[in-house]
């Protein structure tokens, strides 16, 4: 007998041992690798929670091949084979069963060729042994994570050990989907809410294969399965914003925010609320997880496609960001950068008048990070022609704002590099507004002497506190008072 | 000092002056010489004059260093004809120059990271021996006289004579348009003491100080400066500080600017935007209401059924507009 895990309450399958916000350590992020110090770990690279109780070895009787048998017969030896394909065998042990294995693996092989070139084998029983098929075999509950501490961004994946099984059954799924004679509204009844919601939890997988697959098969669910399209899109939320405020844990996010960049991409125009309700409750949120750097080129993707349907929503989304800056971790601030950049190369220059503020007032302190790589990239903004010609625009705003930090560090920064980098910007700058940019190093320099006097008068004062304080206790009987 | 011994000063100065004009007739060449490989142009001295500003103003220089170094360099491109290969070689080694005699000597930016800021292709060593050239070519021993040294001159005589106008007439906005001026090859032909006269002018005029313009002809008439001469250079200040306080922003010009980000960086920036795989899946119009899904019953009770309570009374397309519409807004997200 063969158990299989089977959840009605949503996204609960996945067995935790502890909660997910366990480790990294401060040392993994900035550059210094935890792989540098870790002691080797014991190879481990195969799980699977589909067991069986120790029983009978599976038998199964050898059905003859599909291309030997004539055509009208076809349909019906195809479901006996779906039928037979139900079984599901145990990797975990690597002996067992072999033979039946390997026949169940050249089975499914033929199924997806045969899905992929036949006419006419879809009849409207196949549908239901499809999807009972395709669910004996993927829906289950997910193995724990080997360890609390696993890293998704240093640590080797665990892989799933049916695989090969696995991965031919996904395949002939996604074949069967996008069959020129795969017909919605007879799926429709099989392919359902809850269906969706098993399939949802499975994208909790650690081996990225099956992700991969997942994604492909939602996305085609998504595209012909009209009614379910909110509910999708609702549950993903859900995901997400668990994600974000609870767990801190899922593998699938980058693979969902990819489905979910061709959707926005294909949003209708005006936008709807909910679309932007999400776009600032959920994927502005996201950007505060720690794991970002797994899925941060999708989500910034989504941003983009966002802007570029409604560009009335870049004030929202610049002003969220700054909002959720990095304020610790530099390789987020990288991140964060490169994702502004992104933004403001397909920005519209009156949204950017209404952001260039508080926007210049946060580069102007990455400009200053110590931090070479933060500051790096926040100077290359000045290589974009395009920012460049907005800068120009709003030159008598941004300069000042970028002006004192700029001036310091040409004198302070430890990293010549960063020296040479600031030296460009300010030349650029100094050609754009002459006028002003002579202003304002007219005020910095005496504002510097201001300074600087203050401080020598200071330092006078204390001089001659010392000298009276000397004088003083002197001037008796020499000998200084305590 | 008081004001006889300024004037006096002033005297000195102004015959002393033509020992440091650039050799009119190299400069005439310089101006008149078409874009050519061989040759310096006006527009190529120009650019570098605007890069000597740039490294003046980045390494902390004073105005005298850079009106110092544009004075040798015009002395020096009058005499000697060279190759635009080499311009910028001989403009750093007169900004080295003249920081050196002028600054601190703790100020003075090596000469290392002089060219490594402004991205020269030539060694140290080069630019010590272009040095020397220029040193003895244009005999350089005293600090010359230049424009700025008039230019503070009149700018004491004309406090020294009304003590309340400090705040109107500014030393500092002096300075930056002659600066502004010396970017322009012409205004190399002038006289110091009449390129500063006329500066001067202009900001009086400005300020509309009817005395302040007394002491400016008192000091005509005390140099015997032709009235010709001061107009005509009047009017060409007056132009290119037009120019100059406008508020249209000039373009800058990347094409000389190197810019160099380290490895990692460099990585990152070239990592690819990620090309979307998936297809786009277009929003649809209607068909997409979710009360279409008529599967509400197939769900395990408990779980918070958003669509579902539409009910199949909610399809098709025959129900009222409105009707679906309050139905969309209803679906919010939890």
């Amino acid at each position: 007998m063969v158990v299989q895990g089977d959840s009605s309450a949503p996204l609960q399958s996945r067995a935790m041992s502890s909660a997910a916000t366990t480790s990294p350590s401060v040392d993994k992020v900035d550059g210094f690798s935890r792989k540098s110090v870790r002691k080797a770990k014991q190879k481990r690279s195969q799980s699977s929670s589909q067991f069986r109780s120790q029983g009978k070895p599976i038998e199964l009787t050898p059905l003859p091949l599909l291309k030997d048998v004539p055509a009208p017969e076809q349909p019906e030896l195809f479901l006996k084979k779906l039928q037979q394909c139900c079984t599901v065998f145990d990797f975990m042990d690597t002996l067992s069963d072999l033979k039946m294995k390997e026949y169940k693996r050249s089975t499914l092989n033929e199924l997806v060729d045969y899905v992929t070139v036949s006419r006419g084998y879809l009849t409207e029983q196949a549908y239901p042994d499809v999807v009972k098929m395709v669910s004996h075999n993927i829906f289950r509950t997910l193995p724990p994570s080997d360890s609390n501490e696993f890293d998704p961004e240093e640590d080797e994946p665990t892989l799933e050990a049916s695989w090969p099984h696995l991965q031919l059954v996904y395949e002939f799924f996604i074949r069967f989907l996008e069959s020129q004679e795969f017909q919605p509204s007879i799926a429709k009844k099989y392919i359902d809410q809850k269906f969706v919601l098993q399939l949802l939890e499975l994208f909790d997988s650690e081996d990225p294969r099956e992700r991969d697959y997942l994604k492909t098969v939602l996305h085609r669910i998504y595209g012909k399965f009209l009614g379910l399209r909110a509910f999708i899109r609702k549950q993903i939320n859900n995901i997400f914003l668990r994600f974000v405020y609870e767990t801190e844990h899922f593998n699938g996010v980058a693979e969902l925010l990819e489905i979910l960049g061709s959707i926005i991409n294909g949003f209708a125009l005006p936008l709807k609320a909910e679309h932007k309700q999400f776009l600032v409750k959920v994927l502005i949120p996201l950007h505060t997880v720690r794991s970002l750097s797994l899925f941060h080129a999708q989500l910034a993707y989504c941003i983009v496609q966002f802007l570029e349907k409604d560009p009335t929503l870049t004030e929202p989304v610049i002003r969220g960001l700054l909002k959720f800056w990095p304020k610790t971790c530099s390789q987020k601030e990288v991140m964060f950068l490169g994702e502004l950049e992104e933004i403001l190369d397909v920005i519209e220059p009156t949204q950017f008048v209404k952001i260039q503020e508080p926007l210049f007032k946060q580069i102007s302190r990455c400009v200053s990070s110590p931090h070479f790589q933060v500051a790096e990239r926040a100077l290359y903004y000045w290589n974009n022609e395009y920012i460049m010609s907005l800068i120009e625009e709003n030159s008598s705003v941004i300069l000042p704002i970028m002006f004192a930090s700029l001036y310091r560090i040409s004198k302070e920064h430890w990293n010549p590099a960063i020296v040479a980098l600031v030296y460009n910007v300010l030349k650029a700058f100094m050609e754009m507004n002459s006028t002003l940019f002579d202003e304002l190093t007219a005020t910095y320099k005496s504002d510097r002497q201001r300074e600087k006097k203050k401080e020598k008068e200071r330092e006078e004062l204390w001089k001659k506190l010392e000298d009276l304080e000397l004088k003083r206790g002197l001037r008796s009987d020499g000998i200084i008072p305590t | 000092m008081d004001a006889y011994k300024l004037m006096k000063e002033l005297r000195v100065n102004y015959e002393q002056e033509v020992f440091y004009l650039p050799k009119e007739t190299g400069l005439v060449l310089i101006e008149s010489s078409t874009r050519d490989e061989s040759r310096i142009s006006a527009k190529c001295r120009d650019v570098q004059v605007e890069d000597l500003w740039s490294l003046t103003s980045f390494f902390g220089y004073s105005t005298q260093t850079f009106v110092l170094a544009v004075n040798l360099l015009d002395r020096f491109l009058a005499l000697m004809r060279i190759q635009p290969k080499h311009l910028s070689c001989v403009s750093l080694s007169c900004l080295h120059m003249a920081a050196k005699v002028t600054e601190e000597e703790c100020d003075v930016t090596s000469s290392d990271e002089l060219i490594r800021i402004g991205q020269a292709r030539f060694t140290a060593s080069d630019l010590c021996r272009m040095e020397k050239i220029v040193s003895e070519k244009l005999d350089f021993k005293s600090k010359p006289i230049t424009a700025l040294t008039f230019l503070q001159l009149y700018h004491q005589i004309a406090l020294s004579h009304s003590m309340d106008r400090k705040e109107t007439l500014s030393l500092e906005k002096l300075e930056a348009q002659l600066k502004a001026c010396l970017c322009r090859i012409s205004f190399s032909k002038a006289k110091p003491s009449v390129l500063a006269l006329s500066l001067l002018r202009l900001q009086i005029i400005a300020v509309q100080s009817e005395d302040m313009l007394e002491i400016a002809s008192h000091i005509q008439r005390h140099l015997k400066i032709a009235d010709g001469e001061l107009r005509l250079w009047s009017e060409r200040v007056a132009q290119c500080l037009s120019d100059y306080a406008s508020p249209e922003c000039s373009k800058p010009n990347h094409r000389k600017l190197q810019w160099i980000v380290s490895r990692r960086t460099a990585q990152n920036l070239h990592a690819s935007r990620s090309v979307p795989e998936l297809p786009t899946i277009p929003e649809g119009g209607w068909g997409e209401s979710e009360s279409e899904d008529s599967c509400e019953d197939v769900m395990s009770s408990g779980e918070e059924s958003l669509s579902s309570s539409l009910g199949s009374d909610a399809e098709g397309p025959y129900f009222p507009l409105h009707y679906r519409q309050q139905r969309d807004r209803g679906h919010l997200l939890a």
